[in-house]
């Protein structure tokens, strides 16, 4: 069983690995190749949150 | 060990139901606030209802926020902008997917899904495929036409994302994919129950084959409800040897449902990506209870570019009042989707589900798979008549068949029936969605 302490490293890695993929998305204005592997990157990073972040994060404001 | 696990997600689908609860307001809060903020369809609709997102605090508000329904899909999307009409919450450029439902109902609807959208589409169907025992080391053979409609679209992307290696069986016909699945060995395979009956009958029959014998361990089924109507599910394990699972979606939501390996008799609702709410269809009350039907109001949390909030699905269910045994919170719908709010009607008097026609006929020794209801008047007295299909062998006892299925149908449905006996292979075959059921009493 996975404990709440390793949910909340793998939530903050996934923070992580979001704020790396904005930053290459941000970086990468001239460099489509870049930019659109970010975006999906960044969509399954949004899948990562739904499947662990939003439980972490539940008692943050809507 | 990866393969070991038993859950896709083993913090959420166990998650204690309090917890489950206050994610989902928590979740519709934030879809509902994104629809009115950025759709213009979805704003006028709430305006107009007096309804802003600050009046959702509880989870008692969500039902207050107005359905949407098909109907209103179909009027926004006859208008510009095209193709999607006023409902579109992102530019068009972040536009990935087009879908369109198939029309059963009318004029099909439009989908539009952006990147995030179909990454949540494969995440929703990973849950499905791993509770039905999906692991990495399964070849999945998919026989669908992989055209404009959604169906195993998603379930393709999922097996890859579960790590499985996918055989897409698009563009050839039944023959040449019995073939196909003869020579490569695949261990699981999805499709309608209409066509993964079908299939089986043209291996045996056209080709000689005995599906039985291919090496399918596992099928999926979505489209209809038949991989919930027991009968219609003994028929196929038995004709493939396969375990098989049903799972309920639609276009404009999602995979929202899924039975597992437990096979509990009925259908797991996703609960951390979608709310499912029954409402009693005379009164439009909200059904907390097993036990009571009413059709599906659905909302999908996570889908961006066209937001499926309250959704009026008219998919008749019911709570199942069992914890299933898998160890899911996620509640059990019993027996699946038991029809359409459309299709259930009333014959003479009786509330009549196509769905436990299917039952009786399927699990009717002597009867092909295949059958037809028409709905009709003989001068003002309602009629049905039921079409089935003699399985070829069974001419001697067609007078018992015909009785039994009178006796069964009569109990299943408290209705009589004018049973015609047509040439096996006569009836209209399906490879998606079939339309079994025709009411002609309007016409009559």
């Amino acid at each position: 069983m996975i404990s709440q302490s390793d949910i909340e490293r793998i939530d903050e890695q996934i923070q992580l690995l979001k704020q790396a993929a904005l930053a290459l998305s941000d970086m990468a204005v001239e460099f489509p190749a870049i930019k659109r592997n970010a975006v999906r990157i960044l969509s399954s990073v949004k899948m990562m949150e739904i499947n662990v972040s939003d439980v972490v994060r539940l008692s943050e404001q809507a | 060990m990866i393969s070991e696990q038993r859950y896709w997600n083993p913090m959420l689908e166990t998650l204690p139901l309090e917890k489950l609860r206050a994610l989902q307001l928590k979740k519709f809060k934030v879809i509902f606030r994104w629809a009115y903020e950025n759709s213009r369809f979805h704003r006028s609709l709430y305006a107009e209802a007096g309804i802003t997102p600050s009046d959702v605090q509880k989870f008692e508000d969500i039902c207050q926020v107005p359905k949407v329904e098909k109907s209103m899909m179909r009027c926004i999307q006859c208008k510009d902008p095209f193709p999607y009409g006023d409902c579109l919450c992102l530019p068009l450029e972040e536009v990935s997917n087009f879908r369109q439902t198939s029309g059963t109902t009318g004029q099909p609807v439009y989908q539009a899904d952006s990147w995030q959208d179909w990454e949540w589409w494969a995440e929703s169907w990973a849950f499905i495929l791993w509770a039905q025992g999906y692991r990495p080391c399964d070849r999945v053979f998919i026989p669908f036409g992989y055209n404009i409609f959604v169906a195993f679209w998603a379930g393709h992307y999922a097996a890859e994302k579960i790590g499985c290696e996918v055989v897409p069986g698009g563009v050839l016909d039944t023959q040449a994919r019995i073939l196909k699945i003869q020579e490569l060995r695949p261990s699981a395979m999805m499709g309608t129950p209409t066509y993964m009956l079908g299939m089986a009958d043209t291996a045996r029959n056209k080709l000689g084959i005995a599906p039985e014998g291919l090496g399918i361990k596992r099928i999926t089924c979505a489209g209809e409800p038949g991989a919930s109507i027991p009968a219609t599910k003994r028929r196929m394990e038995e004709a493939w040897n396969a375990k098989v699972f049903d799972h309920a979606g639609a276009t404009e939501i999602g995979a929202w449902s899924y039975e597992c390996l437990d096979q509990p008799g009925g259908i797991h609702v996703n609960e951390a990506l979608f709310l499912v709410e029954i409402e009693d269809i005379e009164t439009g009350q909200i059904i907390d209870e097993p036990g009571r039907r009413g059709k599906m109001v659905i909302t999908a949390f996570d889908r961006m570019a066209m937001p499926c909030v309250r959704f009026d699905s008219k998919d008749v269910i019911e709570w199942d009042e069992r914890p299933c045994t898998c160890g899911r919170t996620f509640r059990l719908i019993k027996g699946g989707v038991v029809g359409r709010a459309d299709d259930i009607t009333k014959v003479k008097g009786v509330l009549l589900a196509p769905s436990a026609i299917e039952e009786v006929v399927r699990g009717q020794r002597g009867l092909g798979s295949e059958y037809e209801v028409v709905v009709d008047k003989a001068g003002d007295i309602d009629r049905i008549v039921l079409k089935v299909e003699l399985s070829p062998g069974n001419e001697s006892i067609l007078k018992r068949i015909e009785a039994e299925l009178q006796y069964q149908l009569r109990l299943k449905t408290n209705l009589g029936y004018v049973i015609e006996f047509h040439e096996f292979g006569t009836l209209p075959r399906y490879e998606v969605k079939a339309r079994r059921f025709k009411d002609l009493r309007k016409h009559c």
